[in-house]
């Protein structure tokens, strides 16, 4: 679609601006690229963040912090190739993008897509230094990425404080569309409460009632808030808590952890650890017997982990996750995407990249609806709650908390020998669709904050 | 958590901790002792075992191979360093020499993070300690019970060396005076050089061998060498058998208080520190006057 | 060394500082530096300032800074933001006392050991806080998470209202308090407190043996640092309008350790300077370069080659090129550079030709009769080996008493043990009638009984000035004093006092070089004059010949006798022709036992004393 001197504009409703500045176009403007206008028009808002001097070019700025070292790094790294290749997609204009919304056009408004990555090393005070540099340095209008809740957390105070919009990577708590929600965030991903909620009735109904459970937590607010909505969900069928192991992020030894969780005389063993930590905890699990005695539960599944325990480790292992490639027998979305990534990255894309591709997208139909930058109209197109296509059916954002209301996917380990093909780790047991499943907007207490 | 077969179970574990801990505290006490450094690349040159032991794997597939190559390789590392760095600080103020050892840890940790980024690296134990084994209260990894068993060899090796042979001899004299071992002409410089060369091979053996129990990543050296400086603490500095005494008392101190409360097992062990430290410097095998 | 100085130039290196923090938002953006970079700058410079106090000063060397770094912080941004207190200055300010507190409660756990050990202690230390900053206290400080939502302060000028946020404005305020910091360590660094830290990192045993109590002054540094941290602490979360726990981390505290050798330590500055190189190289590498994490790996190697080659850092580096350049463009042959611009304290005062020695100290109560040392079955032992058996030695006022015996008499310990730097196995020492048996060497000192040593203590880093002035400065203020403000030029009488000291032992031509420049004997003279200078009534002399051309025995000699006029003396020495000639009395000791006493005379004559040096004589 080309676009002419005047951008996309001609597309959308009219509005004083597109009236002023066609004027202007028309008066003497013929010579000047569409992004020159826009200051010169000043509006009656005074400037707010990055607006307009981040997008008064031909381009925009979109600042990426994800961990690249220690714990959550593969996570990190599976973030930035689903970030890249929707950029690449966005900025081609390509026929994915349209499926998911047909207001999605080439670029942004016409404005060509940039982007830096800075490792955060899943450290608050880092994630926060590289937002900070992105938006007073290379003037970012939009900011993203996240593995761990801390970190998520930190970058929603701090984009909120800037005034720059804000989407969530990875992050399980529930608190970050909970009480540390902010008016400039926003979630794709599923969390603790959804997840819990999902998977306990496919438990109760695969494992029976009145089951007790070790739970192997990481010790910080994610691991926490996770395990203690499966404990709620839990006691709805009955289920008790046998035991609560509390390892701090990074151990690299379950052992004393372990060996609690196989005397402690449970059925289940409930895993909420995340990225390496979880990858470790299972296959020592299963070194220390546990695994044959207890059926193993992923409420939260980290990307790749199939991959690195193994399938023998894996099989009858019950998980909830954000998406699952073979989700593309049944959605055409899921296997444009798939194909997409494969034939770019070599691999079935995990939940963590096609998380990244589902917050670009949407931004962008966002950033078309608002038909402007400023932060204010992005977010009241976001809080509109308009409905588009993804991977895993149709989702829209709750104007409330900000978090995308969508399904969870219940998934169960297959044996190898039912594997057809390498990568082939799951069986979809369920996909629990979202409206029913999330809680009320309040009920976390999210207060979102003012727009200016 | 605090039954009988738990209880069972952590001590034993315990041992096993301890272990590896005994062993590369050995390392870090005799170096100590001898040189009068405090080597705090330390934990850096266990972690660079381990992956020079993994290269060596991934070459050759085989478990030995691997073990040799990480403790020969550390050896390496540590003599170069004796004689290149440390060798310049004896006359210089202690501050000096642990800044020095400092940086240097640091440089190791990113020299090794840029040659093999930050992912971890393992390595399957050898055929021979793979799988399960029933101990009857409990089942364990067989593989942790053989280390057990490798760490008992290092550490008797190591004894033999201290103990029974010359260099050994001439070793536990400087440990005690250097001065006097100097001024019966032994080249004393060649021996601090061989002390830290052995020393240094400790931690590199045990980081090889802690690879198929824990995957190895760039940062595992900081917190082996806190918990290390713990083990030598209480078992006293300078003291051989003070380092493996004090493995054991450290892992046993992990690994029960995580029946307890699994947070505060490790920072049981800096409380137990600060009370030796504060109490008993020397403490409990170790020489009085090292202060 | 910084000096201190008066009037205009005394104010230089502030001024410079001033000037730079002025500047910089001007120039350092031009090469890269962005105002959040510069904040950060200045906030660790800060944390840095107190760190220096601590190791380029006082020289402990702490791994645990990060703990009240991250108490402060902590404190602050908790007032802030949960309790709702709106002041941000008086947030901070609590903050600081905060830090303080714990200072005071791990220096007093930490100290207890020295060097490496105390270095360990640290580690722990740091590890245990950010542990329970992690878990037990998280719903205090946020856990992980941190505390977001600090605000920057407000200030109201009756005119108008400055509200901080980021950015430049961030930048003016935190470059204030910055400027006082430093400004603050300047005064301490040139106070009687300053001058002591550095004395106790060159020679804590002399620093104790002249009558300072160490322990107070390393707790004191330890404090200070806590503060300084705990300020920089809270105004990181104020920059940044969230407190990270990573405050907290071993790591931080790594950092500042580094960034304060790179910029210099003893510089004060040079730890802004550090944190301006460390920042900068790690955006510029990370970012410009793409290194990605081998930013860290370039600045470690720098950090090794400092330590190995440039001990004093960037700053420390330039100063002493300059002052190099200084002196070699100075006359040659001139005695003492500098002398004329220093404060008054350190000036040379008119020459006076003959100067009276230093009074004895004034006991203050009415003399007591009886002997001045009354030392009763003193006796030490080590394990088998009795170094002194039951003594009986007693010294009448105004005495000056030799003591001679062969090596292993136990001459030396005996000394120790009467200046309490050993503690006897049994026995008592009575000092001018009081039991003074167990005391430390510091109060014994402060009685008026001090020693100068058979091996050379000495502040090898300073000059005889300011060795003789550290000893005054105990004598003047006592074991303790808190004047950290004080310039010592506002003591009363101590230049005079350290004048007349240095006249004595006839260094005043030398008493500007430092000590590594002087020969043998003006070290030795130096040693005597120590122990002078804290005014003892009785003044023990070890070996005060020892290693003397026969020129300086005469010279020296002749200092001894004057300097024993109105004070008790003894004197342990080898060259007994010197000793008899300059004692009334003498006391030889053998074995451990006193063999016998008497006058020079009698000692001479003595059969068994030959014997005892002798192994026997032939008749």
């Amino acid at each position: 679609m080309a676009i002419g001197k005047f951008g996309a504009r001609d597309a959308g409703p009219v509005s004083r601006r597109t009236l002023l500045r066609a004027g202007a176009g028309l008066a003497g403007g013929a010579l000047l690229p569409s992004g020159l206008i826009l200051p010169a028009l000043a509006e009656d808002q005074p400037a707010l963040g990055t607006w307009p001097d981040g997008s008064s070019g031909s381009s925009v700025f979109v600042g990426i912090s994800v961990p690249r070292t220690g714990t959550y790094a593969a996570a990190g790294e599976d973030l930035i190739k689903g970030y890249e290749l929707a950029i690449e997609h966005l900025n081609a204009g390509s026929e994915i993008m349209t499926k998911i919304s047909p207001n999605i056009k080439k670029g942004v408004l016409g404005k060509e897509v940039k982007y830096g990555i800075a490792d955060s090393e899943a450290k608050p005070n880092t994630a926060v230094q590289n937002l900070t540099k992105f938006i007073s340095d290379n003037k970012a209008v939009m900011v993203t990425g996240s593995v761990s809740s801390a970190e998520a957390v930190a970058d929603n105070k701090t984009a909120d404080r800037e005034k720059v919009i804000y989407l969530v990577g990875i992050s399980g708590s529930n608190d970050t569309t909970g009480k540390d929600c902010v008016r400039y965030s926003f979630r794709e991903c599923f969390y603790g409460q959804t997840a819990a909620k999902a998977i306990m009735p496919v438990l109760i109904k695969n494992l029976g009632k009145n089951k007790k459970v070790a739970y192997l937590t990481p010790d910080y607010t994610y691991g926490h808030t996770v395990q203690k909505s499966m404990e709620e969900f839990g006691n709805e069928g009955g289920w008790t808590k046998a035991t609560d192991q509390v390892s701090p992020l990074g151990t690299t030894d379950f052992s004393s952890y372990l060996l609690n969780v196989a005397n402690s005389g449970a059925d289940v063993v409930v895993n909420i650890n995340f990225g390496r930590d979880a990858v470790l905890s299972i296959k020592q699990a299963k070194q220390f017997g546990i695994l044959d005695k207890m059926t193993l539960v992923v409420p939260y599944n980290t990307p790749f982990l199939a991959k690195e325990v193994g399938a023998d480790t894996m099989q009858g292992v019950f998980a909830a996750t954000d998406y699952w490639w073979t989700l593309e027998d049944t959605n055409p979305i899921a296997k444009m995407f798939n194909d997409a990534f494969r034939a770019k990255y070599q691999y079935s894309p995990e939940w963590s990249a096609n998380l990244a591709y589902a917050q670009i997208a949407m931004w962008a139909d966002a950033l078309e609806r608002a038909k402007s930058f400023y932060p204010p109209d992005v977010i009241k197109a976001y809080e509109a709650g308009a409905k588009v296509q993804s991977t895993v059916g149709e989702v829209f954002f709750r104007g409330a908390d900000h978090q995308l209301v969508r399904p969870v996917v219940i998934e169960r380990g297959k044996k190898p020998a039912d594997m057809k093909t390498p990568e082939d780790f799951y069986d979809i047991v369920e996909v629990v669709p979202g409206e029913g499943l999330m809680q009320s907007p309040t009920e976390f207490g999210c207060k979102l904050g003012s727009y200016t | 958590m605090l039954s009988l077969p738990n209880f069972a179970a952590q001590a034993f574990n315990g041992l096993v901790l301890g272990a590896l801990l005994a062993l590369i505290a050995s390392g870090l006490t005799i170096i100590y002792g001898t040189l009068g450094v405090l080597n705090l690349a330390h934990g850096a040159m266990f972690m660079v075992g381990g992956y020079a032991g993994v290269v060596a794997y991934q070459y050759s597939g085989s478990y030995l191979v691997a073990v040799a190559a990480g403790s020969l390789f550390v050896m390496a590392l540590g003599l170069l360093m004796e004689r290149v760095v440390i060798r310049h600080f004896y006359d210089r103020p202690p501050e000096d020499q642990i800044l020095v050892t400092f940086g240097l840890g640091i440089v190791y940790v990113e020299l090794v993070r840029l040659t093999f980024g930050s992912l971890s690296q393992s390595m399957p134990p050898p055929s021979w300690a793979a799988g399960i084994t029933s101990l009857g209260f409990m089942i364990y990894p067989t593989y942790r019970l053989a280390v057990v068993g490798i760490v008992a060899v290092a550490l008797l090796a190591l004894y033999l060396v201290l103990y029974r042979s010359r260099l050994g001899m001439i070793v536990r004299a400087g440990i005690e005076d250097a001065v006097m071992v100097d001024s019966l002409g032994i080249d004393v410089y060649r021996v601090f050089m061989i002390v830290f060369g052995i020393g240094a091979m400790a931690a590199g053996f045990a980081g090889i061998v802690n690879v198929p129990i824990a995957p190895i990543t760039p940062d595992v050296g900081e917190s082996i060498l806190v918990e290390t400086f713990v083990v030598v603490v209480i078992g006293g500095v300078g003291s051989f058998p003070g380092a493996v005494l004090g493995g054991l008392i450290a892992g046993e101190i992990l690994s029960l208080t995580s029946m307890v409360d699994p947070s505060y097992s490790q920072v049981m062990l800096f409380l137990v520190m600060t009370f030796v430290l504060v109490v008993r410097p020397r403490g409990l095998l170790g020489e009085q006057g090292r202060a | 060394m910084i000096e201190a100085r008066r009037g205009i130039r005394g104010l230089a290196f502030e001024g410079w500082t001033a000037l730079a923090l002025v500047v910089a938002p001007f120039v350092l953006p031009k090469i890269g530096f962005v105002p959040d970079t510069m904040n950060r700058v200045l906030v660790f410079g800060l944390f840095g300032v107190g760190f220096d106090l601590l190791f380029g000063f006082a020289g402990l060397l702490s791994f645990g800074q990060s703990a009240f770094f991250g108490t402060g912080g902590f404190v602050a941004a908790y007032l802030l933001t949960r309790m709702g207190l709106t002041s941000v200055m008086l947030g901070l300010a609590v903050g600081v006392v905060a830090a303080a507190v714990a200072g005071l409660l791990v220096g007093m756990i930490a100290l207890r050991r020295t060097g490496i050990y105390f270095a360990m202690i640290t580690v722990a230390i740091a590890e245990v806080f950010f542990f329970m900053e992690n878990s037990p206290l998280s719903d205090y400080t946020g856990g992980e998470n941190g505390l977001p939502g600090v605000p920057g302060p407000t200030f109201n000028f009756g005119f108008a209202s400055v509200h901080v946020t980021g950015g430049w404005s961030m930048y003016v305020f935190l470059a204030v308090c910055y400027f006082v910091g430093l400004a603050l360590a300047r005064r301490i660094v040139a106070s009687p407190v300053g001058r002591i830290f550095v004395a106790i990192r060159d020679n804590p045993l002399r620093a104790a043996a002249v009558g300072h109590d160490v322990h107070a002054y390393k707790l004191l540094a330890f404090v200070i640092a806590a503060a300084y941290a705990g300020f920089a602490g809270g105004l990181l979360g104020v920059l940044q309008g969230y407190m990270p726990p990573e405050a907290f981390t071993f790591d931080t505290s790594g950092q500042l350790i580094m960034q304060t050798v790179i910029g210099g330590l003893g510089t004060l500055i040079g730890p802004l300077v550090g944190a301006a190189v460390w920042l900068y190289l790690r955006d510029f590498l990370q970012g410009s370069l793409g290194m990605g994490a081998s930013w860290k790996l370039a600045l470690g190697v720098v950090f090794v080659l400092l330590v190995f080659f440039l001990r004093r850092g960037v700053v420390g580096g330039l100063s002493d090129l300059i002052a190099l350049a200084r002196s070699s463009a100075r006359a040659p042959g001139k005695a003492a550079p500098g002398g004329g611009d220093d404060a008054p304290v350190f000036a040379a005062a008119p020459q006076n030709s003959n100067p009276a020695p230093p009074p004895a100290r004034d006991p203050g109560e009415p003399e007591i009769a009886g002997p001045i040392l009354q030392v009763r079955d003193l006796s030490k032992t080590y394990g088998g080996l009795a170094a002194n058996s039951e003594i009986n030695f007693s010294l009448e006022r105004g005495e000056l008493r030799g003591v001679i015996g062969p090596n292993g008499a136990g001459k030396s310990t005996f000394f120790k043990m009467l200046t309490c730097e050993i503690n006897p196995s049994s026995g008592s020492i009575h000092f001018e009638g009081r039991d003074i048996t167990n005391l430390g060497v510091t109060e014994v000192c402060q009685l008026g009984l001090s020693k100068s040593y058979q091996v050379n203590q000495l502040f090898t880093r300073l000059t005889p000035r300011e060795n003789i002035t550290i000893a005054a400065l105990a004598e003047r203020r006592g074991k303790f004093r808190l004047d950290l403000l004080r310039n010592p030029a506002d003591i009363p009488g101590l230049s005079q006092q350290v004048h007349s000291t240095l006249a004595l032992v006839s260094l005043t031509e030398r008493a500007d070089v430092p000590v590594s420049g002087l020969a043998y004997g003006e070290k030795r003279r130096l040693e005597i004059g120590l122990a002078l200078a804290t005014s003892p009534s009785l003044l023990l002399l070890d070996e005060p010949l020892a290693g003397m051309s026969p020129r300086e025995r005469v010279e020296t000699v002749k200092l001894l006798k004057s300097i024993s006029k109105g004070r008790t003396t003894v004197i342990i020495d080898h060259d007994m022709d010197a000793l008899f000639e300059m004692s009334e009395r003498v006391t030889v000791l053998q074995l451990g036992k006193i063999l016998v006493e008497g006058t020079p005379d009698e000692i001479k004559a003595n059969a068994a004393v030959r014997e005892a040096y002798l192994g026997g004589v032939l008749e």
